[in-house]
């Protein structure tokens, strides 16, 4: 079967293909918006669903629900704080000040237009270079996995700028809570106190529910609605999205495609690199967490752009890039559609049926969440009083259903009172985040290139990857260090007038 | 308006556990929740959906459930198993040699007799697997590079499959590999397919399609026949290793459920087996149905377990 795009498109608008790809994008939305529910369980409950489809509906099924929660995630990490996925923590920490200065309706729309970018963009890549880019993503070995787990954490100093001593001990905080569970280097178990829950290591989603959600919803007791009660409803309804975007989503386009590509990398780190990248690059930096639009359009951006770089080494190796893209193959698999050249030639029509109808679940949640827009943002004006009750019932849910597991909702729990001590007294809990994702990262990484080079650190200099690599590094570091120094010169300088005085 | 919505959700969610608790009288009556040690989206996890959809066809009324207990390498999931109520509506998914090897490093809150084995499902064969452009072209050659220098070896976690086998190979070739453990399948594959490594010990499942598309090649199966999915690649046997390992992947549930239970939960699964539909949804996933009964699992088990003991107490983990 040869590649006819004319019998590809009349397959893609076919009736049932199009309510496949508006169902699955609606449902991905709901369950994105849900935190607790992801898309790689959705994805998984489709599984068997598809089945009685045929593969092409099975596959746009599914590759709707992935656009629709990676967009989806933002809408109640921007009103609430909650992020719905873990990719979307980090629109959250811009996102979530613009809802409370009642620009919630101005943030959602930044967010959908970006996820928009990002994903077509992305879809766009998988489309035209997908094996090049395969071929690529190869070079990286556990060497250039250790480095770009410590570019991730370079991130740390720039997020909390303000205090950079907190904000490394934050992180500190959250690779020290990385380091529980089983070591995969020598299968000992590590701080778990003989739970069996905690042999995998702490679960991540629980934590970020606890530190991001519950502790938010403490916070807000003492508040009668998010907003402050000047704002008025039409403006927070209508209000248009700002200008100077374009860099900003274009920087986290391209990092969030990278990112996805590299397999082992998710859209979390996409979304955090992607901040950070835009942060340095800013002419605003002191707004970033503080309500930057700029920082929902990066971020939002990059975890969206994650969405076809993931399905890049998905489809022509098999190697799936995080868990939506593990449950994916799980639904290639059941159709017989094994990943590797054949998918491109063989079973050209369905695949690029499939990648095709990628760009109409953009369209679509772009038509959505423009037009829901403002109809969302009336979150932030409900009463506390409902919202709380509502929010954290959700949160529980969400923490118990991502493994099915009780002590997870105490893990919740116990993580939202370490959210609320770190927040009140000026630490970072995105820095915590941080360090619990990429913890895990560089230090398999690190062992691992170790037992390939035999001990020698030469393996991090060997490729010109591992250069570009540690240019990054310095590049995010070197900026929030020279303005600290210069911040240092100032006060002395201040002081020193003092004195004088 | 909106707290009367919110209101009636409470209820509801508050209600229903109190209607679901309805007495049983014949069984199944009740939902039946499939407990999947792994993680939504693997094979284990597709085989037992697949098997509910089947088993769908010949038990009409009943309802089944799959409820992932991912981590720990099955442990949490195996043990849930163990401890559920005896009343036949948990079952759940088992899979080798992590099963057994739980209980030999003495993790595990159960041990064999705490279940009953209704039967093993499916199995996916260990290979050993280099880069495409590698000079290794069968053991020999591995057994020889080995020697010359210290080759690296990627195997998933230590204390899985791999991991046994890899240990195998250099008891019986008197080598020794500089090990490297990832974390999952996915990086045993993108370190063979980047040539970041030398070898691994993997499972066929996980590199038959890159070995057919040449990105990849298997230099050996781990069992004593040939594999019928795919039969180019030689066996361990025929290349004069006893080199055998194979993750198998079952069903059980909880040992005290009642008789009449157990036989109709048996012949269920003897069927689904049996049905053609299964059998085609496994060959597309690129795994290797083997049906084998109650028993003769067991008795798999049980030696499989004390082959384990033999690894854990030379070298434990």
């Amino acid at each position: 079967m040869e590649l006819d795009i004319i019998s590809v498109l009349i397959t893609l608008f076919k009736f049932k293909n199009l309510l496949a790809v508006f169902l699955g994008t609606l449902s991905g939305i709901v369950v994105g918006g849900i935190p607790g529910l992801t898309a790689t369980m959705a994805v998984a409950l489709l599984i068997p669903v598809t089945f009685s489809l045929s593969p092409v509906t099975g596959l746009i099924l599914m590759g709707g629900v992935y656009c629709g929660a990676m967009y989806g995630g933002s809408i109640p990490a921007i009103l609430l704080r909650t992020p719905g996925t873990p990719a979307a923590a980090a629109t959250a920490l811009d996102g979530y000040p613009l809802s409370q200065q009642g620009h919630g309706g101005m943030a959602l729309k930044v967010s959908v237009v970006a996820s928009f970018t990002g994903g077509i963009f992305s879809a766009f890549l998988l489309l035209l270079v997908a094996q090049p880019l395969a071929a690529v993503s190869l070079k990286f070995g556990p060497a250039e996995y250790f480095l770009l787990a410590i570019m991730g954490l370079a991130g740390i100093v720039s997020l909390a700028e303000d205090d950079v001593i907190k904000g490394l001990i934050s992180g500190v905080f959250g690779l020290v809570i990385a380091v529980v569970g089983t070591d995969i280097i020598s299968g000992q178990l590590r701080y778990t106190m003989g739970i069996p829950d905690l042999y995998e290591g702490v679960s991540f989603m629980p934590a970020l529910i606890g530190m991001f959600s519950i502790t938010q919803m403490l916070e807000l007791t003492g508040f009668n609605r998010i907003v402050s009660e000047k704002v008025d409803l039409k403006s927070i309804k209508h209000e248009k999205m700002p200008k100077g975007m374009w860099k900003f989503i274009g920087v986290g386009t391209l990092s969030g495609t990278v990112v996805g590509v590299l397999p082992g990398e998710g859209a979390t780190i996409a979304a955090f690199v992607s901040y950070n990248f835009a942060k340095q690059m800013s002419k605003f930096k002191e707004r970033f967490g503080k309500g930057n639009p700029e920082g929902v359009a990066a971020a939002e951006a990059g975890n969206n752009g994650c969405v076809g770089g993931s399905l890049i080494p998905l489809l022509t190796l098999g190697i799936p890039g995080n868990s939506v893209a593990a449950a994916l193959l799980g639904g290639l698999m059941i159709h017989g559609l094994i990943p590797g050249p054949e998918l491109f030639t063989y079973h050209a029509n369905i695949t690029y049926g499939f990648i095709l109808s990628l760009f109409l679940a953009n369209i679509i949640f772009l038509a959505i969440g423009t037009f829901f827009a403002p109809y969302f943002s009336r979150i932030s004006l409900t009463p506390t009083g409902i919202l709380i009750p509502a929010v954290s019932m959700f949160a529980i849910v969400g923490a118990y259903a991502m493994n099915n597991s009780v002590f997870d909702i105490w893990l919740m729990l116990v993580f939202a009172l370490i959210g609320l001590v770190l927040s009140k007294t000026g630490f970072s809990t995105s820095a915590v985040v941080l360090g619990m994702i990429l913890g895990p990262i560089a230090e398999n990484g690190f062992a691992q290139a170790l037992t390939i080079s035999d001990g020698s650190g030469i393996i991090f200099f060997n490729e010109p990857i591992d250069w570009i690599l540690w240019v990054l590094i310095l590049g995010l570091l070197a900026p929030p260090f020279i303005n600290m120094v210069k911040r240092n010169i100032k006060k002395k300088k201040t002081d020193l007038i003092y004195s004088d005085n | 308006m909106k707290k009367t919505i919110i209101l009636l959700v409470l209820i509801t969610v508050m209600i229903l556990p109190v209607v679901a608790e309805g007495k049983a009288e014949t069984y199944p009556s009740e939902t039946i929740s499939i407990i999947v040690p792994s993680k939504a989206g693997g094979s284990t996890d597709g085989t037992a959906r697949q098997f509910a959809l089947v088993a769908q066809k010949y038990w009409e009324d009943a309802n089944f459930i799959v409820v992932n207990k991912g981590g720990s390498g099955g442990l949490k999931g195996f043990d849930e198993i163990a401890r559920a109520k005896a009343d036949g509506y948990t079952i759940g998914m088992v899979f080798t040699p992590q099963l057994v090897a739980h209980v030999v490093s003495g993790r595990a809150h159960y041990d064999l007799d705490s279940f009953h084995i209704v039967g093993n499902i499916v199995e996916d064969p260990g290979i050993v697997v280099v880069p495409a452009d590698s000079k290794i072209n069968n053991l020999d050659d591995l057994k020889k590079a080995a020697k010359e220098s210290k080759l690296v070896a990627a195997v998933n976690g230590i204390g899985s499959d791999d991991f046994l086998a890899a240990k195998d190979f250099e008891k019986i070739a008197g080598v020794e590999f500089s090990l490297m453990p990832t974390a999952g399948s996915t990086e045993q594959k993108t370190a063979i397919l980047g040539a970041h490594v030398d070898v691994a010990f993997m499972n066929l499942s996980q590199m038959l399609a890159n070995h057919r598309n040449g990105k990849a090649k298997i230099i050996t199966i781990c069992t004593e026949e040939r594999s019928g999915i795919e039969n180019s690649i030689p066996t361990s046997k025929e290349q004069g290793y006893a080199l055998y390992m194979t993750a198998t992947r079952g069903m059980v549930f909880q040992a005290d459920v009642a008789p009449e239970i157990k036989s109709a939960l048996d012949s269920l699964l003897a069927k689904v087996l049996a049905d053609k539909d299964f059998q085609d949804a496994m060959e597309k996933m690129l795994i290797v149905a083997a049906p084998m009964p109650g028993n003769e699992y067991r008795d798999y088990l049980t030696k499989l377990q004390a082959q384990t003991q033999e690894v854990y107490d030379v070298n434990p983990w």
